[in-house]
């Protein structure tokens, strides 16, 4: 499991609007930015003057989104960032919360049960002594509730459903008592894996959503009736004008409840008194403003408040970004007044090669010392410090290089930096050395076909060109740049790609899914839709759903016994070396061209807005933490 | 005329009939795939749910049987639902379509109010330096992109002044007029381009009646300048703007996205855009079929004020 951060409709948004209308206030605001800015460069300050409780803090929605769902049980359509981690997750808490600090691991803490405690292919969930907003208790089996109606309709209707993943790897699952719910797996897992991967999606629902139009049903304890349920809640969540005053929708364990909202976007949360939780609001109010894009967001933060329109967390737009020498450090803020934290995602970014392809070119993905040549002319490094002026990561392998604190999940040789640095000459040498032509700037062309070691390799025929079609997705200024970039990169090693821009959802449909599994065309060899893959509710990155042989989301259909052996092991082994052996072992391999982990987000805060920082990478929200300061 | 009318009405239907036939063949011709596009390619993971969503929504089925399904769900009043807004879109035109007509059609009223004024006093200060002046700023405006004028406007006036919001009112439609001053704004960047283009088309429209000869006479007759200028002259000047008038009514009821992206008003240019960026089918055709009968009505708006406006024209 895991997400597309496009699907997570923030970068997208950041579309052609973004750039028309940025490309205007850019040159526009370039006079009132240098006389206005202050020296807030830099990570976000902590206000200095006394914390006071009340006030309401406004946070700007990402672009082009608004909440469209309420029942923290979303089908695909519904599963975004800002429907779970901006709105649900602040009315109804996850079983298990990710996010301690920066580090996207278990908060023990924020979660609403103890953590679980395995033995063999069993775990035993104790529930804390948690009440909900109508003084009921959070109950095990109100965590039975949700699994039993993931078993009735999650194939259909749970957006982070993996076919073999949970909770059709669960055999037995029982509420012994209130507090406690014994699960028997059918074998024994990685206990950081099910926990962070599969425990980590369970959210409790309370007892009163247990019903239909026509009164109380028995999901909790029959999973027949859940289908029923189900559709009852879909639909109630589909009435948007009534959330405010819903009574289904007003029992919330979280630590805000939901005053009013509508269908525009713009909601405003109240402190949950009931809330159990250990960190009670500060906040009067917490407010949540749409944006239609970047643009209109810059515009009311730096109007700072006239008429009437603030914006205490906000985003500065990427084209704006001031340049930094440290991806988390932010650079001079052109916004006075407020604070600049760049925010990275959990996550990696590459775009896939097919080895699936129809167009007669798949012999030539399937050979290593190519993807190594390919990936060798891939400028991480250069593409950071210009089009992302700064703020990103290079990726090394499939796991991110975000730096985490308390847990390491990159390996030691991950660590080390780019495999792969920017080489020109090794490419040409690697295609040379394999019974290439290379013609810098022309075709280059196999002149040796056969599966010897220095022959072009399978699949290749005498005189078949190194040439290819690269799709990409528009509307991300540094994926157009970045792809200008290797095109050229490519040309001087005898690689002709020729660069087809379309739009993210063209890509997307052609690339982004195993296109065996999927029943779609495989008349492509390549295709970057931008965004990579974020690790969220998948927060432990082991490879099943991305590279393993056969599944769906595995892009390019990359089959390989060996990484396939490894990924199998980091799913029962408790051991990270096991995770260290399959990221070292897939790095090497390359079956994705790895590419730069752009910023998710330039953070804006208020200067005298305290507790925002450090953002969560898993992207969760945490205003009950925020405190106004005077 | 009722005769008229009826031959009008049924000409406008079979129009927008069609209309929907060529836009529905145009969206599904779209390269892509609609479950991607509204499910995320995130669901991939699951690719049955791909297929369960075509089927789901006839997206399995060939164009010509969804487009009758779909019509089928129009005549009975049914324009669908949004799979990405997740309301029904009678229910988003609903929300979206009253917002759209305060911002263009009370921009398209400040405009009318000054433009005919200015046109008439360019026309009869024809090469004069009021005639130069206004002319030039008319070309400016109108040449300026609507993104341009908005940031600079926002700039100047919210940013550096304060004195209006930076972004439209964002409450309900009392908002837009209780808070006014974040209207302001929006209001003034599309009045600024409609003014521009109205005045243009005035100035030339009194220049050729100004020398007809039905001024000459008025005048011999003994008819006073202004009378002739405001009696006469003027009633047949606006004919052109009767036309620009009845024109601009698919365009008062279809938004103006880059206004409403620049000011941050979800109305219908903005909802169009966000459809047509998920492929949200059914609200892009709902969207379609307000702004093709907005269309054909206008177009009958505009013939109609013709006959009131002139007492030649006879629909007989």
């Amino acid at each position: 499991m895991g997400e597309f951060p496009s699907t997570r409709r923030r970068r997208r948004a950041r579309g052609l609007f973004a750039a028309a209308c940025g490309a205007a206030a850019i040159a526009l605001t370039a006079a009132a930015c240098s006389s206005g800015g202050s020296s807030n460069g830099g990570a976000a300050a902590t206000p200095t003057g006394t914390p006071v409780t009340g006030g309401t803090a406004t946070f700007a929605l990402p672009p082009s989104t608004v909440p469209n769902y309420i029942f923290p049980f979303d089908s695909s359509t519904y599963f975004s960032v800002t429907n779970s981690e901006d709105f649900q997750y602040l009315l109804y808490r996850p079983l298990y919360w990710f996010g301690n600090g920066s580090s996207p691991t278990l908060n023990a803490s924020l979660s609403v049960a103890d953590p679980p405690v395995y033995s063999g292919n069993k775990v035993t969930i104790t529930m804390k002594d948690w009440k909900w907003s109508n003084g009921t208790p959070v109950t095990a089996q109100n965590v039975l509730f949700w699994i039993h109606m993931m078993q009735a309709v999650a194939s259909s209707d749970w957006g982070a459903f993996v076919p073999g993943g949970f909770p059709t790897n669960v055999s037995n699952v029982t509420a012994t008592s209130a507090t406690t719910l014994t699960m028997t797996m059918n074998k024994a897992y990685n206990e950081t894996w099910f926990t962070s991967n599969e425990l980590s999606q369970i959210t409790p629902m309370p007892e009163a959503w247990d019903r239909t139009a026509s009164g109380p049903s028995h999901c909790t304890t029959t999973v027949s009736d859940c289908a029923a349920v189900y559709s009852y809640l879909d639909g109630q969540s589909k009435q948007l004008s009534s959330w405010a005053g819903s009574p289904i929708w007003s029992i919330v364990d979280g630590p805000w409840r939901l005053s009013s909202f509508n269908s525009d976007g713009n909601s405003t949360f109240v402190p949950n008194k009931a809330y159990s939780g250990p960190v009670k609001a500060k906040l009067a109010q917490f407010q949540e403003v749409p944006f239609t894009t970047e643009s209109a967001e810059y515009n009311v933060l730096q109007a700072k408040g006239t008429g009437g329109s603030q914006i205490d967390v906000g985003y500065l737009p990427t084209i704006d970004a001031p340049p930094t020498s440290s991806p988390m450090v932010a650079g001079h803020n052109p916004v006075s007044g407020y604070n600049l934290s760049p925010l990275y995602t959990w996550g990696i970014n590459y775009f896939p090669l097919n080895y699936q392809s129809t167009t007669g070119n798949a012999g030539i993905v399937k050979q290593l010392y190519f993807r190594q040549a390919l990936q060798y002319l891939m400028n991480q490094a250069a593409v950071i410090k210009g089009p992302l002026k700064g703020y990103g990561l290079p990726t090394v392998g499939p796991v991110g290089t975000l730096p985490l604190s308390g847990v390491s999940y990159l390996s030691p040789t991950g660590k080390q930096g780019d495999p792969w640095p920017y080489n020109p000459t090794k490419a040409k040498s690697l295609l040379t050395a394999h019974g290439w032509n290379v013609v810098p700037g022309g075709t280059t062309t196999c002149t040796h076909p056969g599966t010897a070691a220095t022959d072009c390799g399978a699949g290749i025929k005498q005189g078949q060109a190194l040439s290819f079609t690269l799709p990409y997705a528009t509307g991300t200024t540094w994926i157009e740049q970045e792809m200008t970039q290797l095109q050229s990169n490519a040309a001087g090693a005898g690689i002709k790609l020729s660069l087809d821009p379309r739009p993210f959802n063209q890509v997307t449909a052609l690339a982004a899914g195993n296109c065996v599994v999927a029943h779609i065309s495989c008349n492509w060899d390549m295709g970057n839709w931008g965004g990579g893959w974020t690790f969220v509710p998948d927060y432990y990155p082991t490879g099943e759903t991305l590279f393993l042989s056969g599944s769906g989301a595995n892009s390019g259909g990359y089959t390989n016994a060996q990484n396939d052996s490894l990924i199998n092991a980091t799913l029962t082994s408790n051991s990270v070396q096991s995770l260290y052996n399959w990221q070292d072992y897939l790095a090497q391999q390359i079956p994705v061209i790895w590419q730069p982990n752009g910023v998710y987000q330039l953070t804006e805060v208020v200067d005298n807005l305290g507790g925002v920082t450090p953002q969560s990478t898993t992207l969760n929200i945490n205003p009950e933490n925020w405190f106004f300061t005077k | 005329m009722i005769g008229f009318l009826i031959r009008r009405l049924l000409q406008a239907a079979i129009v927008v009939l069609i209309v929907t036939v060529i836009v529905f063949i145009l969206l599904r011709s779209i390269p892509g795939n609609v479950a991607v596009a509204i499910l995320g390619p995130s669901a991939y993971r699951n690719p049955a749910t791909l297929a369960q969503f075509n089927a789901q929504y006839g997206f399995d089925k060939p164009w010509y049987s969804q487009y009758l399904l779909w019509l089928g769900h129009l005549l009975q009043g049914n324009l669908g639902f949004s799979w990405t807004l997740d309301q029904s879109v009678a229910s988003l035109l609903g929300q979206r379509l009253p917002k759209t007509i305060i911002l263009v059609g009370l921009s398209t009223l400040i405009a009318l109010i000054i433009a005919v004024p200015i046109g008439v006093w360019q026309a009869v200060r024809r090469n004069k330096p009021v005639d130069y002046t206004f002319t030039g700023l008319s070309f400016l405006f109108y040449a300026a992109p609507t993104f341009f004028v908005g940031t600079v406007l926002i700039l100047v006036f919210s940013v550096k002044l304060g004195w209006f919001g930076p972004e439209a009112p964002q409450g309900g439609i009392v908002s837009d007029f209780t808070d006014w001053r974040d209207l302001t704004l929006p209001v003034v960047t599309l009045a600024l381009v409609t003014i521009a283009l109205f005045s243009r088309y005035m100035r030339s429209s009194v220049l050729d009646n100004i020398t007809e000869d039905y001024v000459r006479t008025a005048r011999a007759k003994g008819a006073s300048r202004r009378r002739v200028l405001w009696r006469h002259v003027m009633r047949n000047s606006l004919i052109p703007i009767a036309t620009l008038l009845g024109l601009s009514i698919p365009g008062i009821l279809s938004g103006a996205l880059i206004t409403e992206s620049v000011f941050n008003y979800p109305g219908m240019g903005y909802l169009f855009y966000q459809s047509a960026q998920k492929q949200d089918y059914p609200t892009m055709l709902g969207f379609i079929i307000v702004v093709a009968i907005a269309t054909v009505v206008g177009s009958l708006v505009a013939d109609i004020l013709y006959a009131v406006l002139d007492p030649r024209v006879r629909y007989a």
